[in-house]
């Protein structure tokens, strides 16, 4: 294999792992401060995907044609629905039981996710075909000697990077952060420091969402195609990076994204035919993973909750 | 600043069951008052009912003029009650200068959070030293200390103390009592439930007496030495 191909998988695995790592944030974070599993995660991330793509169409609609300022209100409401819908799904689906069995709240989400798949299927204008995403970002070729990158691919990276790494320096170094690590760890301590925990948790799960619906917004600009299924992969793969990584912990869900996507580019690569297969090999990988470790590669005990 | 708390014919209980029964008492502005009781007595179960983190059944709460009967726990924090609950309770992921900083959740000057945190290591030096160890690996005393720094850090008006002898050698129960008299002579109402009668009633100026959720007995420090209930509630 040359040099040129084995750099279209690096960029495309990192690209994945930054997607997934993205979306395993978010169950970790939910698990954190509630520990519940959110199993609507995925269908979530595929509404933002569809409020920008909505956002877009109404911006060409409406004359606004220019490409960064489209991209740049693209993901102000992808995000901002999004993140109102986590947080509405906390206040009224998720708080609601909190003294009920874990797997209500399980069950509860994942008829949430449901709905709200189907919905987009029968209600967004020819819903159940894929949607052509627009390409907004420049994508000439970049030359590094005999190696050439696209733009938007670096540029889709970095934009991730630099919401993972804001993201964990607002867990780790803000007010909002410390609140949050505070209910994880515990609640009603919290709330005796005088932290407003509703508040808290419903900020959270806003945050999750919005990580979310980001990563649904460079997963269509990257293939330029979403559909309404998108977020059924993503989210069953984003879960099964943060188990992998250690529910509940940060460093945890980065590490089991990127190891995921790293699976699936070897299996593409390594495995004859393999890119076929190489969602079978990556999750047969996780199974045997986690019969090996249990709790995660960073268990929770050992290592900072968020 | 300080402020008295009163509680008034306060109902509170879990599920079927009521454990406090028609509770009057009041914390005197600047004092400290005691409550004393044998385990199960319902005396954590008061505590946290004036928190609200046990919803009371009746009765009413007051800080000052304000009631704050029902009121979700931030916001009686807020009004300036603060608690330095049993167990200690430190976040044993976050280090002792989070917790502290927790501690002044409600403040939102960060130059009096940083004043404060300096009071707290002039009351405790080691927690100075420890300031970035996290708080779980630290040892029960200094797990006290970082807890008790917590609840200063709050600047309360009237400050909560759970137990604070619980499983602690006889050397730092000693030492948290001198502090505690110390936070009080700096105007701090100071509410200390305790099973520790001699050491309590060394420094409470007035305390009451908790037994079966009702309170049986109250009066000042030497009333109480002598008081009959209190001796059969702790020496048969």
């Amino acid at each position: 294999m040359d040099s040129a191909s084995i750099l279209q998988h690096l960029v495309n695995g990192a690209m994945l792992g930054m997607m997934y790592a993205l979306v395993a944030v978010g169950f970790t974070l939910f698990f954190g401060v509630l520990d519940v599993i959110k199993f609507s995660h995925g269908d979530v991330l595929m509404l933002g995907a569809f409020t920008a793509l909505s956002a877009a169409l109404g911006l060409s609609a409406a004359g606004i044609e220019q490409p960064l300022l489209q991209l740049a209100l693209m993901l102000v409401a992808g995000i901002a629905l999004t993140g109102l819908v986590g947080a509405l799904v906390g206040r009224y689906l998720v708080l609601p039981l909190k003294s009920a069995p874990a797997l209500n709240t399980l069950l509860i989400t994942l008829m949430f996710g449901t709905a709200l798949r189907e919905a987009v299927r029968v209600f967004y204008p020819q819903g159940s075909n894929p949607k052509p995403f627009p390409r907004l970002l420049p994508d000439d070729a970049l030359q590094l000697g005999a190696l050439s990158l696209r733009a938007d691919s670096l540029l889709l990276l970095a934009l991730g990077a630099l919401v993972i790494i804001a993201t964990h320096w607002l867990i780790g170094r803000t007010k909002l952060g410390l609140a949050i690590r505070a209910v994880a760890q515990d609640e009603e301590t919290a709330k005796i420091m005088g932290i407003n925990y509703t508040k808290i948790v419903l900020i959270t799960f806003a945050l999750g969402s919005a990580l979310a619906a980001l990563a649904g917004i460079i997963n269509g600009l990257y293939y330029n195609e979403i559909n309404f299924s998108m977020g059924l992969n993503l989210g069953v793969i984003g879960f099964a990076a943060a188990i992998v990584g250690g529910l509940g912990n940060f460093y945890g869900a980065i590490i089991g994204g990127f190891l995921f996507a790293a699976l699936q580019t070897i299996g593409a690569v390594a495995i004859p035919f393999g890119s076929s297969y190489k969602d079978v090999f990556a999750f047969a990988v996780v199974i045997a993973l986690m019969a090996w470790k249990p709790t995660g590669l960073i268990a929770e005990q050992e290592a900072q909750r968020v | 600043m300080s402020a008295p708390l009163t509680v008034t014919s306060l109902t509170a209980g879990y599920d079927q069951a009521d454990v406090l029964h028609d509770v009057n008492l009041r914390a005197q502005a600047g004092q400290i008052t005691c409550l004393l009781g044998a385990n199960g007595s319902g005396k954590t179960t008061l505590i946290r009912t004036i928190l609200n983190l046990t919803a009371p059944r009746a009765g009413r709460i007051t800080l000052a003029q304000d009631d704050i009967t029902g009121k979700p726990t931030h916001e009686i924090v807020a009004a300036g009650i603060a608690c330095i609950p049993e167990g200690r309770k430190v976040f044993a992921k976050s280090t002792v200068e989070e917790n502290l900083r927790l501690g002044a959740y409600a403040e939102e000057d960060k130059s009096a959070v940083i004043a404060r945190m300096q009071r707290v290591f002039d009351i405790f030096p080691r927690l100075n030293e420890r300031r970035t160890q996290l708080a779980g690996t630290m040892s029960g005393g200094e797990q006290a200390m970082v807890s008790i720094g917590r609840g200063l850090m709050a600047a309360p008006k009237v400050l909560l103390i759970d137990e604070p002898s619980l499983g602690l050698s006889p050397l730092f129960v000693q030492e948290n009592f001198k502090v505690i008299q110390r936070i009080n002579e700096q105007g701090v109402t100071v509410f200390l439930v305790e099973q520790n009668v001699r050491q309590t009633l060394k420094i409470a100026h007035y305390g009451y007496v908790l037994a079966q959720g009702r309170v049986v007995a109250e009066g000042n420090a030497a009333q109480l030495r002598r008081d009959e209930q209190v001796q059969a509630a702790y020496f048969g």
